[in-house]
């Protein structure tokens, strides 16, 4: 029985290679010194390791010893054929003494002279990873003594293998997903950006990301993500998606409409994936923001005139599930001084807490403060010090306050040529100001009536000049129409409807009169 | 300084004449807009639509035109309406004005006029 002493001596030896003094090789270091300890330990001439790529369904060669070009030559067996796919497929030992196209499929393994083969498969947690063989160049009997310890070997190296590939996979994975964040987040005009991005704990790294960027149109699109699944892989389909979704920004201007597109394309060429998706673009004019939803959360909106809320967004078929899914986009008016916050399910769902229980503890953590701020208290509440188990995408972004807005002051000859000069002014200040469009389209017509009667009326056959001042007062549009004539009232048939209009879009008017001018106050409340 | 545009186009469809505005309509421009939109309408057509669904400004002054337009078509008994879509400027200028109460407004061109 001392050959058996020997070798349980041996495996000790080998068993050594999971020990401290390995640890900082890498997966293709350690496999290599592995297989050199296996050949010592067997007393045979070729050892190799296969792994399975399970969405291909073929053991592909990773490391060997005595026939390297197994590895150089990226040899790949489907699962079921030849010797090292019939291990796999069968889930059990093989022992081949007779070598050749019958029995084995590599032709590296036949023209290296290889006599003898014994091979079993590479489990970890009952499930197939790869395949572990060995081979002598002079022809061995192998016997149930050498399978006993070769399986004896792969029982240490198939679970070895797997925590050591998915450790250099997280680091892969974390790399891709750092490089597909935007490092910095763009200031585009009065906008500021803050983000977090924390990969889950327990189930690994997945496909969560947000992206910020300009378009040609002057429009900016925001957007934020999750694929579904983890590892690798959902980074990997997850960058292929953000790059889809810029491209389509590129060309469609309307969120459902991108949203449809890139649907498309992900189904054609990612059939087995899924993902939610949110686009947003943002209208840099009026500070409308059109959103449409694939399945992701709405955001949150805060802002000093109203308790947080999120917002009510028709929400459609997550990407990749329905051919032709109904796509719609919702515009919201983005209030100045408005904070936004958008987030992944990582963020709120625990299995622990209701998830209402979590949305409520969301809405309580954004404030309009800076968003920088904005993403501390909010990963501070809802993360904390517990590893997120999912990955946590956070997305600030907050519009300038109007406070300290500059008014709008023309003077401009009492001409009918004038009054498209006011409203283009007019129309430039309101969208800076974050008016919506129906507070728009009022202010528009009380300054608008309130004008052309000054122009028609107050000065005769002068031209005289008509004052416009327009300024904010807490939350109301205040404007005030100047002439130095002396009014008269209106004439003709049709123009008492003029002031009519005028009180009707106001919620305040004013005329004074006075000899030496007439001054009219419209005052307007900025939101409903 | 430019002038304040507007265009004007008619086409007829089914007997009933078309006539869609597009641009602003203010103290500047009313009385070409109304000369542009009388031409527009021959006196052998029985009914009228007019269109302001892409008109950008209209205030009293350019709704003067239509409420001129509403009494002569009525006196040549010739069928008016205007389409003017609800949320638009336009749209909120003529539910304010009560054109409504001597033509009726539609959202878009009735689909009776549709080819």
């Amino acid at each position: 029985m001392s050959d058996t002493h020997t070798s349980s001596e041996r495996l000790g030896r080998l068993q050594s290679v999971t020990d401290a003094a390995l640890a900082h090789l890498d997966v293709d270091e350690l496999l290599r010194e592995l297989l050199d300890r296996t050949c010592e330990l067997l007393r045979v001439d070729t050892a190799a390791v296969l792994l399975l790529d399970e969405e291909a369904d073929v053991l592909v060669a990773t490391a060997a010893r005595g026939i390297e070009e197994e590895v150089t030559q990226g040899v790949r067996i489907p699962v079921g054929r030849g010797f090292a796919g019939r291990i796999a497929a069968e889930k059990r030992s093989v022992i081949l003494d007779r070598v050749d196209h019958t029995t084995v499929l590599n032709p590296i393994l036949r023209e290296r002279g290889i006599k003898s083969l014994l091979g079993v498969p590479l489990l970890d947690q009952g499930a197939v990873v790869g395949v572990l063989h060995v081979g002598t160049l002079t022809s061995r009997a192998f016997g149930d003594a050498d399978a006993e310890l070769l399986r004896l070997v792969a029982d240490r190296l198939g679970p070895t293998i797997v925590s050591r590939l998915a450790r250099s996979q997280n680091v892969s994975t974390l790399a891709l997903q750092h490089s597909l964040l935007p490092a910095r987040l763009p200031t585009i005009g009065d906008l500021e950006f803050a983000a977090r991005y924390v990969p889950g704990g327990t189930a690994g790294l997945g496909g969560d990301w947000y992206d910020v960027f300009l378009l040609p149109s002057g429009a900016l699109c925001v957007v934020i993500g999750d694929v579904v699944g983890k590892g690798l892989r959902a980074a990997v389909v997850m960058g292929r998606l953000r790059s889809t979704v810029r491209a389509y920004a590129l060309t469609a201007s309307d969120p459902a409409e991108i949203l449809r597109l890139v649907d498309r394309k992900f189904q054609h060429f990612e059939p087995y994936e899924m993902a939610t998706v949110m686009v947003g673009l943002l209208d840099p004019n009026d500070g409308s923001l059109a959103l449409s939803t694939a399945g992701h959360p709405p955001p949150l909106l805060a802002s000093r005139h109203s308790e947080p809320y999120y917002l009510d967004l028709d929400i459609d078929a997550p990407v990749g599930v329905a051919t032709e899914a109904k796509r719609r986009s919702t515009t919201i008016s983005w209030p100045p001084g408005a904070v936004l916050c958008f987030y992944t399910d990582g963020l709120v769902e625990r299995r622990t807490t209701p998830l209402d229980e979590r949305l409520e503890a969301l809405r309580a953590a954004v404030t309009v403060d800076p968003p920088e701020t904005v993403c501390m208290s909010v990963m501070a509440r809802l993360v904390g010090t517990t590893p997120p188990a999912d990955d946590v995408a956070l997305l600030v972004a907050r519009r300038g306050a109007v406070a300290g807005k500059s008014p709008l002051r023309l003077t401009v000859p009492a001409k009918p040529a004038s009054l498209r000069v006011i409203r283009s002014e007019l129309r430039r200040w309101l969208s800076s100001v974050g008016a919506g469009t129906d507070a728009q389209y009022d202010v528009l017509l009380g300054v608008g009536e309130a004008t052309a009667n000054a122009v028609e009326h107050a000065y005769g056959a002068a031209v005289g000049a008509i004052e416009v001042e327009v300024t904010l007062d807490g939350d109301d549009v205040l404007a005030i129409v100047r002439d130095k004539g002396r009014w008269r009232p209106p004439r003709g048939h049709d123009r008492g409807r003029g002031s009519v209009i005028m009180r009707a879009v106001s919620d305040d008017v004013r005329v004074r009169r006075a000899p030496d001018g007439t001054e009219v106050v419209i005052r307007r409340r900025l939101r409903p | 300084m430019s002038p304040t545009v507007a265009t004007v186009q008619a086409e007829t469809r089914h007997g009933r004449v078309l006539v869609s505005i597009a641009g602003e309509i203010d103290l500047d421009n009313a009385d070409v807009v109304e000369e542009d939109l009388v031409a527009a309408i021959p006196n052998d057509t029985h009914a009228v639509t007019v269109d302001v669904n892409d008109v950008s400004y209209i205030d009293s002054i350019g709704l003067r035109i239509l409420f001129m337009l509403a009494a002569r078509l009525r006196t040549a008994q010739i069928e008016f309406s205007v389409a003017a879509r609800p949320g638009s400027l336009a749209r909120r200028v003529i539910d304010l004005s009560g054109l409504a109460a001597v033509v009726p407004i539609d959202g878009e061109t009735s689909g009776e006029s549709e080819p």
